[in-house]
């Protein structure tokens, strides 16, 4: 489903970002990125979209690769839905407006049927109640969850969530996790980077352990997690657990 | 809310003593040390003239403050469509509409405005709109057009030089306004274009659905502002014969001598549209704010 092959990144400031990194996910996988910040975690995750451009080595997603043609570039930012940390949703739509958006220009979907669809996600993130409202009045987890309605809205193949609960009071954390795994039970690919080592054991199929732009370990969630091999990984679960 | 108590202190008695001390010495000064004769009466016939034909009309000074309010509007619009199309160049990727419009703003910026309005006056009043045969085609209409022309823009026989007053206000006023756009759109948070971008919009959709909407409602206020620095540097236009508020004054003062008076009478008339219009900008920011998302 999704190939990235030795790519590498460096910012302008001379900070390399990713080194050489390659990674293949199958369909339905989810994958779970956990690292140190600054280890090039959420760089990883814009790359796959084309939000920052790599220097080296190829992304193919679904068949597709990420070069410069726009149809292309467009076809995966289809195919991709992205959470963010901080959910950007845009302030001066309502929750409805949110989800219709993309779904009536880019996907040319007339209101009616954009707002059927709008509808069902809304429900199935539990936030139906709150269609007409604006961002601003609903809380952090509300948010976040109509950020991944609005991502689903475009009926994505792949879902990337950059630290989604990063942002988040801890007692609004689970009801934005029972989302992400009830979305991974479905059969969803995702790519979640995240602290949530809960979230990681319960619903990653893969735990992929980042440091300094590189994996320095990955393995079945349950096999990362009791017996980790690299000296780095156990320092590293050592400090969190 | 409830309303605050005012209270006044030993230092505003001070100063309000002291403002009005220094009205009143001037006041004393241009009677004793000018020897400056009042005549008030006189002042309201040239606001308002009472036409056989017509009834009541206005006179000079209405007629100026009529010709500053128009003139202000459509420089504003034109400043507004400039700032708006230069602002958009300002932020564009491509190196070319950057040039264009940094240059745009550097020239006017860097240049006194008064000069400006003789340099667009000698080449837009008198090459460009003899060229383009404005005055021609204007005289050519039919009453019926030249009496429209007259209500919104200028009399028929003034519309090149109103025309090319207009621009140079336009021109002059765009160069901020584009400023004013730039900084709206820039300030825009990141995660905004991001969400938008991963969504699948296109460049322009992200700006014209996403963007735009979030950045006019931080660019209104400011540009309330412009439009009341437009009245007031209307009265630049002056030195370009352009019937309005400043140069109906200057007139006046010439025929009548009743500096004082015709004075204090434009302040007030300018200040009272501008204070107007900051009380609607005012209102208007409220009511966005009231009916706005920012809950």
């Amino acid at each position: 489903m999704i190939e990235i092959n030795n790519i590498n990144k460096a910012f302008t400031n001379g900070i390399t970002a990713l080194k050489n990194f390659s990674l293949t996910v199958q369909r339905k996988e989810v994958v779970v990125i956990i690292g140190p910040s600054g280890s090039g975690k959420s760089t990883l995750l814009k790359c796959l979209n084309g939000l920052e451009e790599i220097d080296e080595g190829s992304i193919v997603i679904d068949g597709i690769p990420l070069d410069h043609q726009k149809k292309n570039r467009l076809e995966i930012r289809k195919e991709v839905g992205m959470v963010f940390q901080s959910f950007n949703l845009f302030p001066h739509m309502t929750v409805m407006e949110n989800i219709n958006l993309a779904q009536m220009v880019v996907r040319k979907k007339s209101a009616a049927q954009a707002q059927e669809t709008t509808m069902e996600l809304l429900t199935k993130v539990d936030i139906a109640s709150k269609a007409g409202s604006y961002p601003a009045q609903l809380s952090g987890g509300q948010q976040q969850r109509v950020a991944i309605a609005r991502a689903l809205a475009m009926m994505p193949k792949v879902m990337l969530f950059d630290e989604a609960t990063s942002a988040l009071d801890p007692e609004m954390i689970g009801e934005v996790l029972d989302v992400m795994k009830n979305l991974a039970k479905e059969g969803m690919t995702m790519i979640v980077v995240t602290h949530e080592m809960g979230f990681a054991k319960e619903a990653g199929d893969r735990i992929v352990f980042m440091a300094d732009g590189e994996i320095v370990e990955q393995g079945t969630s349950e096999k990362f997690f009791n017996n980790p091999e690299k000296e780095r990984t156990k320092q590293f679960l050592s400090q969190i657990f | 809310m409830k309303k605050k108590l005012i209270k006044i202190n030993v230092l505003d008695v001070l100063i309000i003593l002291a403002v009005l001390a220094m009205g009143s010495w001037f006041v004393f000064r241009i009677n004793t040390a000018l020897d400056y004769q009042w005549n008030w009466s006189i002042i309201p016939q040239y606001m308002f003239r009472f036409d056989a034909e017509h009834g009541w009309v206005p006179n000079m000074l209405m007629q100026g403050f009529f010709m500053t309010i128009k003139l202000s509007i459509w420089s504003t619009i034109l400043a507004v469509i400039l700032g708006t199309t230069m602002g958009l160049c300002k932020i564009s990727g491509s190196l070319y509409k950057r040039l264009i419009s940094n240059s745009y703003v550097e020239i006017i910026r860097n240049v006194p405005p008064l000069v400006l309005v003789f340099i667009f006056y000698f080449f837009i009043g008198d090459q460009i709109m003899t060229v383009l045969g404005v005055g021609d085609t204007v005289r050519s209409f039919s009453d019926t057009t030249k009496f429209w022309i007259n209500i919104f823009f200028a009399p028929a026989p003034q519309f090149p030089e109103f025309l090319s007053a207009v621009i140079t206000l336009g021109l002059y006023e765009g160069a901020y306004i584009t400023e004013i756009i730039r900084s709206g759109i820039e300030s825009i948070e990141k995660g905004q274009w991001e969400a938008s971008y991963a969504l699948g919009l296109s460049k322009s959709q992200q700006m014209i659905h996403v963007v735009l909407p979030q950045a006019v409602q931080r660019i209104l206020p400011p540009l309330a502002g412009q439009f009341i620095s437009i009245i007031k540097d209307s009265a630049i236009v002056s030195v370009i014969s352009i019937q309005e508020l400043t140069f109906q004054g200057m007139e006046l003062m010439a025929a009548t001598f009743l500096t004082f008076e015709i004075w204090i009478t434009i302040t007030a008339l300018y200040f009272f549209l501008t204070f107007f219009c900051s009380l609607a900008a005012g209102w208007i920011e409220n009511r966005y704010r009231e009916s706005g998302y920012l809950a």
